[in-house]
């Protein structure tokens, strides 16, 4: 048994610390724990401001999946005011959301998850020749032909597609080579390139990798415009309660939005379709299927077990949440809750979460047994409606509240609370969504829209690139990693396909993007509760507000990061990090990257550490991430 | 990193024509804003002058300020990144993690002591010694402290680092604070947003990459460059606030013509930021422009400037001090003596500006 400390990991956001236990031997991880480091309080910050404003505040919660929290705030907000936003806001909002998604996956995979897989040190040892043949065979083999509707399709050729020349892979090859020489390394200093791992993949893989790293590097920044148009800037767009600020007009070039400005839009879709069907897709394919093929299907953790899902993009506007029609309207049915899909279908069971469930206690709930915070009730859980955020911080199991050395796992750990789906941890993610949507198709639970038929079929056609069944590929690390990019290209085509929607509504005379029936606070309720949900990238979203007298009364955000990155719960089990990383195994103790690429396949928004200990809980290495820790 | 040369010295060591690099000292000429008169300067700079090595901290933070980074578009992400600064910390690119990066980073830091830049995004939690941010086990504010000491200067990115940010709001909760509240003695640069505009976080290092200084700064150490105009000022709506045209609730007629949006609680008129000149995306759009009215996210304390959608009370207009309502009477009452007194309060702004610029040059980058 070892104990080593990785503090903070990088290419996630935030700060997040884990501890670790592993057997040398087997490389079995025999305990995991995981802490967020850093608690910002803006859930107390938001109280009693005026409701029309959170929006703005809670969006700040996070600026890599920006504009999920802010959505999901005007969602509560409406649903508590009986607010049913115009057809248009309801198909911007939309695309924006797909578009966040789009951005964010590939910003995840080729950014921050990339470097676990391929090393630019083995690019160096590639043939540029046979890099380029292996673009050329890697797009013939892995490309997905499949499509979404596409109404109006102005994408006379792929504007963005690879290089598969000699020339230029041997440019990027001599850049490369060049840095290395140097000594300049930059961004690429310091990794344990020397890991085993590295010689997974033939060098042209990594060459053919780092050029796309760097490809989408540039070109990442045009898959966002539509928040640019739409918001006004991103990250952090611009919203507003009753719709969007950005008024239609074709009469008047100093309108938000007109013919100039949609095309910016379509032209912004067409790109990303470009990248996630040309780059992202064949990329993330060819390394899958060496990977699963030389037997790398373990990290599933949690995702075997139990999946929790919200539902999203609904097709038309809706009434309200809480009431149950905003479920009655999607286009993307994951809200529910899917157990044992590890099993096969047969054994998977599926459980509906929808309209009044997110209002009942004895079914949403967070505990804090594990957490630095207090109830004032000990060890009863509380609906986010009733939410309390009153830290009561322990410290360290050794050293002391300002310099730890270990966390206490037998006591409190964290910043995060955990989240309880009828008393029981669950995994969110695109990964969930993907078993809830399958499962659920295919127990004939619903009849498939167009988007979740296109889910059944990317799945399929990856089972048999694969040459595995769903219930063995997906509930995986490398599972977890490779839906993220089947979900990347759903939704770039529900970003079209909402786009097309707004177009053909236009034409049909409708410009009206916001409700200001109730902007007044006079036409309010004296109090009113609502429920805000959102599949944001990282997963299941819910925000719970509670309005007294025009102003906030209670606020309380349940992320997906807390679903998944939750301390353990005696009853509950553990939570999704935790279970994942005991269910991985680790080569060499010493340079854990195993157990950081589970972590990543997450994508999580928080910075963490590693900790392994040895059998009698001793010290043996310690690992740091952040360049100023004196030890 | 023994070869720490200058832009051109990267130039040629990667390979680069002459002819691109000169490119990319037009690009760079644009960017800073300067006049292309400038362009021998500029290009002198970059064939002399050294590559800043830079160190990114993050505290109390969304990341919003890294993502908005890399959404440069002039220069590009992948161009700063590899060729233009030597990005030796940032725990959102760097490959590695571990013990081999922290050696690194430790030898870096002692190397450069005394000439690195420290990029710092996120505010400072104080609270109960720090421990609701905490790094390496450590209270960011420590960490914080340690790197400070070898920084050559410190670039605060983002309204969380320069003034604290939304954790900062009322009631604090974390008693978060600036970087330049807890460290003192380094030339400090404050580059406020929440985030800010992409050009503006790149243009800031290429400003020190170039002339080897900071930029010239305001008294509240913000470049002067980008934060010199009130957004009011170079608003692409200004002439309808002077025509008392105003958008009255979200989605009237007004917000389809593109009319002000001061009665819909703009912050424009006390917003210092390159919104209205620059934009967002190189010229796509800001929030004005996309019918939304500016929270002034640049500003010290805007958070607590709420509930944003509620008018400011008194804005200074030509000749007088009225609200809203009474600017649409004077301007359709008096249109014609309105834009003559217009016209002489600029030629007096003109006059007092070229006066002050006058002096600036004096100990501008070429001095």
């Amino acid at each position: 048994m070892k104990r080593i400390v990785v503090d903070p990991v990088t290419r996630i956001e935030g700060h997040l610390r884990v501890e670790i236990k592993v057997d040398e031997t087997t490389g079995k991880v025999q305990d995991a724990l995981s802490s967020g480091t850093a608690w910002r309080g803006i859930e107390l910050i938001v109280k009693d401001r005026d409701p029309r404003d959170a929006w703005a505040f809670v969006q700040r919660i996070c600026g890599v999946c920006t504009t999920v929290h802010a959505l999901a705030s005007l969602r509560a907000v409406e649903d508590a005011l009986g607010i049913e936003i115009p057809k248009n806001a309801n198909y911007i909002r939309n695309i924006m959301a797909a578009s966040q998604n789009v951005h964010d996956h590939l910003v995840h995979f080729y950014h921050l998850h990339a470097l676990d897989w391929v090393s630019p040190v083995e690019a160096l040892k590639a043939d540029p020749a046979a890099t380029a043949a292996l673009q050329n065979a890697v797009l013939e083999k892995y490309r997905l032909p499949l499509t979404g509707p596409m109404d109006f399709d102005f994408d006379a050729y792929p504007k963005d597609f690879p290089k598969a020349t000699t020339l230029y892979f041997k440019a990027v090859q001599d850049k490369v080579k060049k840095i290395v020489e140097s000594g300049q390394l930059g961004i690429f200093a310091g990794q344990w390139w020397d890991h085993p791992d590295y010689q997974l993949l033939p060098p042209e893989v990594h060459l053919m990798a780092v050029a796309h790293y760097l490809n989408i590097l540039d070109r990442q920044r045009d898959v966002v415009v539509p928040h640019v148009i739409f918001g006004g800037k991103n990250p952090h767009p611009h919203y507003t309660v009753g719709g969007m600020p950005c008024s239609i007009s074709m009469n008047d070039m100093n309108a938000p939005i007109n013919s100039e400005r949609l095309a910016a839009v379509d032209t912004a879709i067409s790109m990303s379709l470009n990248l996630v069907n040309y780059f992202y897709l064949p990329d993330l394919l060819a390394i899958g299927e060496m990977y699963v093929k030389k037997g790398y299907v373990d990290g599933g953790g949690l995702a075997k077990e139990r999946v929790l899902g919200y539902g999203d993009f609904p097709d038309e506007s809706y009434s309200g949440i809480s009431n149950g029609d905003f479920h009655q309207k999607l286009l993307l049915r994951s809200n529910g809750v899917v157990e044992n899909f590890a099993k096969g279908l047969n054994e998977a069971v599926f459980h509906n979460l929808e309209g009044k469930d997110y209002a009942d206690p004895s079914i949403i709930s967070e505990g804090v047994e594990h957490s630095w915070y207090s109830y004032p009730e000990a060890g009863k859980d509380i609906h986010p409606w009733d939410g309390v955020t009153k830290p009561q911080f322990t410290g360290p199991k050794e050293g002391d509240k300002a310099n730890w050395k270990f966390l206490d796992e037998e006591g409190k750990y964290s910043w995060l609370k955990t989240p309880k789906w009828r008393g029981k941890t669950a995994e969110v993610g695109p990964l969930a969504r993907y078993i809830i949507i399958y499962t659920k198709v295919k127990k004939g639970v619903i009849q498939p829209t167009w988007a979740e038929k296109m889910v059944v079929d990317q799945i399929e056609a990856v089972s048999k690139v694969l040459g595995l069944p769903p219930e063995v590929w997906m509930p995986t690390m490398v599972g977890r990693t490779a839906v993220r990019g089947l979900e990347t290209q759903l939704y770039a085509y529900i970003s079209k396909y909402f786009f097309d929607k707004l177009v053909k509504n236009i034409r049909n005379g409708d410009t009206s993007v916001a409700n200001t029936a109730k902007w007044e606070p006079s036409t309010w309720p004296k109090e009113a509760k609502g429920v805000g949900l959102h599949e944001a990238p990282r997963g299941a979203l819910g925000h719970w507000v509670v309005i007294k007298d025009g102003k906030i009364a209670n606020y309380q955000a349940v992320v997906p990061t807390t679903w998944n990155a939750c301390p353990r719960d005696s009853k509950a089990g553990y939570g999704a990090y935790e279970a994942s990383m005991i269910d991985t195994k680790v080569k060499i103790a010493d340079k854990p990257i195993e157990v950081l690429k589970v972590i990543r396949s997450f994508d999580p928004c928080i910075a963490c550490a590693t900790h392994l200990y040895d059998a009698e809980g001793k010290q043996l290495g310690v690992i740091h991430t952040d360049p100023y820790f004196k030890g | 990193m023994e070869n720490r040369g200058s832009l051109w010295d990267l130039f040629q060591k990667r390979g680069l024509s002459r002819r691109s690099f000169l490119k990319t000292c037009v690009t760079v000429t644009g960017i800073l804003g300067l006049s292309p008169a400038m362009l021998p300067e500029v290009v002198a700079a970059a064939e002399n002058k050294a590559l800043p090595v830079v160190i990114w901290l993050h505290g109390h933070e969304c990341t919003g300020c890294d993502e908005s980074f890399i959404r440069s578009a002039s220069p590009l992400a992948s161009d700063v990144v590899l060729n233009m600064i030597s990005l030796e910390y940032s725990d959102t690119l760097a490959a590695a993690a571990g013990e081999p990066f922290e050696h690194h980073l430790k030898e870096v830091m002692q190397k450069y002591a005394g000439q690195y830049i420290l990029a710092v995004e996120g505010g400072v939690s104080t609270g109960e010694n720090g421990i609701h941010c905490m790094v390496g086990g450590r209270p960011f504010v420590t960490v914080l402290k340690e790197a400070a000491q070898g920084a050559a200067a410190i670039i605060e990115y983002g309204s969380c680092a320069a003034w604290g940010g939304i954790q900062a709001a009322k009631p604090n909760p974390t008693k978060s604070v600036a970087v330049s509240d807890v460290v003192s003695g380094k030339p400090i640069i404050k580059v406020p947003g929440c985030p800010p505009i992409p050009e503006v976080m790149t243009a800031v290092v290429m400003h020190y990459a170039l002339f080897g200084q900071i930029p010239p700064l305001d008294s509240q150490h913000r470049p002067k460059q980008f934060f010199g105009n009130r957004i009011h000022d170079t608003c692409y709506r200004r002439p309808f606030f002077d025509a008392g045209m105003f958008v009255e609730q979200f989605d009237d007629a007004g917000a389809k013509a593109g009319w002000c949006l001061y009665k819909m609680g703009c912050r424009g008129p006390v917003a210092y930021n390159s919104c209205g000149n620059m934009r967002w995306w190189n010229g796509l759009s800001y929030p004005i422009q996309s019918g939304a009215p500016c929270i002034a996210c640049g500003s010290n304390n805007f958070w607590d400037n709420d509930p944003f959608y509620v008018r400011l009370p008194n804005i200074p207009v030509p000749n007088t001090v009225a609200d809203a309502d009474k600017v649409g009477t004077i301007a359709t009452g008096a249109a014609v003596a309105g834009v003559v007194v217009h016209g002489a309060m600029s030629v007096a702004q003109r006059n007092k500006r070229q006066a002050k610029e006058q002096e600036d040059s004096v100990r501008g980058p070429q001095a």
